[in-house]
């Protein structure tokens, strides 16, 4: 599948990267070359090639901003087989930002070539409301409940027409009717004395595909002590335009973000979408010095929480966590671990599940291949990667595994159809949510 | 010559055996070593022992230099292409072929990660020691090319120490097998150990057997802060002259300590002159005794504190600075130059002064880090490539330091090479003799100095 539209100019481009400001090549100079990111990086890991690596690619970036190499149309394929999972940053002893760096390029690189219509319509329209995108899913949810879709699943009907829209249509997950901004009150008052107002962003994936883990996140919030407010005005967050280089419309819906929460006077803002996360913790890095809303950039990001990091100190003791006899194992969403560096909270929070055992991934950490339209863009790889995860699940023996990240949960899910797994796959949010209502069942309460 | 030295190899080989395009050649431009890097015209992906004899054969037909290549993590430029030509990885070659737990070998193609080896060897209860610092990368064919040491190499040696037979081809294609998994094995030269260590330039190594040792049952880890490095230098030939050989013996400098303290911030005193961190492993009750005399060592010699780890748990947050090191100085600044001097043990305290003499005198920032216990040092000089002038500075404090270490008895690399980085003292080091000796050696095996050029022997100015 070809994403790139036309050729982007070379001398406009040449001198694009040419401008790459200090900070930012301090970052590529940083780079000792010692290739200590290459046995985690997944894309070498399946290729074994060093173009594939985040040593190479930090070494593309400096070869085009000192004028070496030309930024072609096979350096800009080459910025997009990252999948952005930040596994590097973890690893890197001298702190270079690889992934950062390639975001960095791809926004040098779309800023200087037309941007194609269908591309546009999304990055710069559709993310900017949930109504309009729960109204584009209309299509998927006919063709699912008018049976064609199991016509055409029956029948391998798509094969024919072409590979590609076949491996889609597969991977197509069950979509709920209804989003949760349209069956869930603007506040929740909190459970009980209210201990703060907590915002609660509705991640876009969140919201449209799994409705009721974000509704779980949502009561947990509310047993937890707070009172939940989740405004429907909410836009994107902005990681889907980051990742394709856009970020003009990143930095309004950005700041729409911020001054939308801050006006509710909050005291966090809570995300159960790991990806939402990262990208709300970078609005003050990447809103600084450039809108009116920048200087609340820092405050609003400095407020913001992943569901697993706020739980695990909110849920205080009384709170009656009931018995579940399962075995688990915690996938860690590559925005969570590596670009959050958070990987102990979801764990504290699962160990405390009376019962419940919980076993660690052999590879935990590896990316599971979703990485936002990676699945779809590069979808061969994407599998491989799919096919490594499926294995080290699979030494785990666990029946359920639990993870925090929308991309996540559907690629693993996909894991079903496409390898026969027989693991179900759950939102952290869902497993407490259904330990908290036993725990509660047994306690009188409700 | 490019564009058809790559379709050569391609209807040889297969196209996705070969890179040519502009980015895979930038990519294989460069290995771990800064401020080196030269484009290869080519870069091949062997996946077996007949891909290599292929291209081999080819680059002698166009008389295209070869440059063979594993992870690319070596410090002396060991695998940058500086004639173009073709480079060769050996990357996809990484079978380990046989586990023999009765004879205590292991057979593996030159591919093989380093870790994934001790892995493999581990999980059947046998221990294969070289642990080099980029072992989580690195390839054993590497290893083997550069003779690589690591933390473990005072008490058990390095990579040569564990190499028993090796299955090598040569520049013209023809392959000699030499070596066997016999303990005692004297037939002719022994070219298993000739081979380690020549950096690509006379081979490239094909099937490799290792020896291995009983994996040790026990480990105890101390580490000892000093307020002296002086007295950290004595504490080192103190512990050897009570008859203990640690398994780990590192030294951290005054520098090192605070990069690393101010970015982990693990509770290090940053006012300490030097730190030691010492391993002994063997049966858990010569480990008991030895821990006691090292710590002994430790006391009498002036440490500031003595802390002996009670677990597994202690021992890993004991090696968290240790570990540290590098990443810590790697972030001060922009560029960071490793160098890998050796002495010989009671001579540590001094070099360590001349280093720091010689970051004085050239206004830089260095840190010295290093295997205390075979008295291997990096000093690490923290600077910047964009500033020339620094850049000479950095030169001529190494020749200094590089003097010293030879007039100490000591050596110009313990453990990253020759290479590139080196070949300039190699005279100054050996002897023009012995570099005679090595450049009539590598004149026999590749007469036109086609494999691996301009590595060992300086052929011009910089």
């Amino acid at each position: 599948m070809t994403r790139m539209g036309v050729a982007p100019d070379l001398s406009t481009l040449r001198e694009a990267f040419s401008t790459l400001d200090v900070h930012d090549y301090g970052d590529v100079l940083q780079c000792m070359r010692c290739g200590f990111c290459l046995p985690t990086c997944p894309t070498y890991r399946t290729d074994g090639v060093e173009t594939q690596s985040p040593r190479g690619r930090v070494a593309m970036i400096k070869a085009v901003v000192d004028g070496r190499m030309d930024p072609t149309e096979e350096f800009a394929e080459h910025m997009y087989h990252c999948l952005d999972c930040r596994n590097c940053h973890t690893v890197c002893p001298a702190g270079v930002k690889a992934g950062e760096l390639v975001l960095e390029a791809r926004h040098r690189i779309e800023e200087h070539r037309p941007q194609g219509a269908v591309k546009r319509f999304f990055l710069e329209y559709a993310v900017r409301d949930q109504r309009r995108l729960s109204r584009l899913l209309a299509p998927a949810r006919f063709y699912r409940r008018t049976g064609i879709q199991t016509l055409v699943r029956k029948y391998d009907l798509l094969k024919a027409v072409s590979a590609g829209l076949s491996h889609l249509e597969a991977m197509m997950p069950d979509i709920p009717p209804r989003p949760l901004t349209e069956t869930i009150p603007e506040e929740i008052p909190a459970d009980g004395k209210e201990k703060g107002r907590v915002g609660f962003f509705l991640g876009c994936a969140m919201n449209l595909l799994y409705p009721e883990a974000s509704r779980a996140t949502a009561w947990l919030l509310s047993r937890a002590g707070y009172t939940v407010v989740i405004p429907r005005a909410q836009q994107c967050c902005g990681a889907p335009n980051i990742e394709e280089g856009e970020r003009r419309v990143y930095r309004e819906m950005a700041g729409h973000n911020v001054d939308l929460f801050l006006g509710k006077r909050v005291d966090f803002v809570v995300t159960d979408c790991a990806a939402c996360g990262n990208e709300l913790k970078s609005y003050g890095k990447l809103l600084s010095g450039r809108e009116r809303s920048s200087r609340y950039g820092n405050v609003f990001s400095e407020k913001v929480r992943d569901v697993s990091e706020f739980l695990s100190r909110a849920l205080g003791p009384e709170v009656p966590l009931g018995p579940l006899e399962e075995e688990v194992c915690f996938h860690d969403p590559c925005h969570l671990c590596h670009a959050q560096g958070i990987t102990a909270p979801p764990r504290e929070l699962l160990r405390r599940i009376p019962g419940l055992r919980l076993s660690e991934v052999p590879d935990a950490g590896q990316c599971c291949g979703s990485a936002g339209v990676y699945s779809i863009t590069h979808a061969d790889r994407s599998m491989k990667i799919l096919a490594a995860k499926v294995e080290a699940i699979g030494k785990t023996g666990a029946r359920t595994v639990v993870s925090s990240n929308p991309g996540c949960l559907l690629q693993l899910e996909y894991a079903r159809r496409r390898f026969g797994t027989n693991w179900e796959v759950v939102h952290i949010s869902q497993i407490l949510r259904r330990s908290l209502a036993r725990g509660e069942e047994k306690g009188g309460r409700e | 010559m490019t564009i058809e030295l790559a379709r050569k190899l391609e209807e040889l080989l297969g196209k996705e055996k070969v890179l040519s395009s502009e980015s895979d050649r930038l990519c294989y431009s460069y290995d771990a070593t800064p401020l080196v890097s030269h484009l290869p015209e080519v870069v091949v992906r062997a996946s077996t022992e007949e891909d290599v004899h292929a291209v081999l054969e080819a680059a002698a037909k166009e008389g295209a230099t070869v440059t063979p290549r594993g992870s690319g993590t070596g410090l002396s430029g060991g695998s940058v292409p500086v004639n173009g030509g073709i480079v060769l990885l050996t990357t996809g070659m990484n079978r380990i072929l046989d586990v023999d737990a009765d004879d205590l070998s292991v057979t593996v193609e030159p591919g093989v990660i380093t870790s994934d080896l001790h892995a493999a060897v581990e999980a059947k209860g046998l221990f294969y020691p070289p642990d080099p610092g980029s072992m989580k990368i690195s390839t054993i064919g590497g290893n083997v090319a550069e003779n690589s040491g690591g933390l473990r190499a005072m008490k058990y040696g390095i990579t040569g120490d564990y190499v028993l037979a090796l299955e090598t081809y040569f520049v013209d294609g023809s392959k000699v097998r030499y070596g066997t998994k016999c303990v005692k094995d004297v037939a002719g030269y022994n070219l298993t150990k000739f081979l380690v260590g020549t950096e690509g330039t006379i081979g490239i190594f094909t099937k490799i057997t290792l020896r291995l040792v009983p994996k040790p049952q026990s480990k105890k880890t101390i580490l000892a802060l000093y307020d002296d490095l002086l007295a950290a230098g004595r504490t080192v030939s103190a512990i050897v002259s009570r008859k203990v050989i640690p398994s780990t013996l590192e030294l951290m400098d005054d520098v090192t300590i605070a990069c690393v303290e101010e970015y982990a911030k693990i509770g290090l005193p940053r006012d300490a002159a030097a730190l030691l961190l010492i391993e002994t492993d063997g049966h858990p009750e010569v480990v008991r005794e030895e821990g006691a005399k090292i710590e002994e060592a430790c006391r009498e010699n002036g440490a500031r504190s003595v802390r002996m780890a009670k677990d597994a748990a202690e021992s890993t947050e004991l090696f968290t600075a240790r570990r540290m090191a590098l990443a810590a100085l790697a972030r001060v600044k922009p560029t960071t130059i490793l160098e890998d001097i050796t002495v010989p043990r009671p001579a540590i305290p001094e070099m360590m002064a001349a280093i720091r003499e010689a970051a004085k005198k050239y206004s830089l920032r260095m840190g010295t880090f290093g295997h205390a216990g075979d008295g291997n040092l990096h000093p690490t000089c923290l600077t910047d490539e964009r500033d020339k002038e620094e850049i000479l500075r950095v030169e001529a404090a190494y020749d200094e330091i590089f003097r010293k270490a030879i007039s100490l008895g000591g050596t110009i690399s313990g453990e990253h090479g020759t290479g590139m980085a080196k070949s300039k003292y190699l005279p100054m080091m050996v002897g023009p003799k012995a570099v005679e000796v090595m450049a009539r050696i590598k004149g026999v095996f590749d007469p036109q100095g086609r494999l691996n050029p301009g590595k060992i022997f300086r052929t011009e100015a910089r």
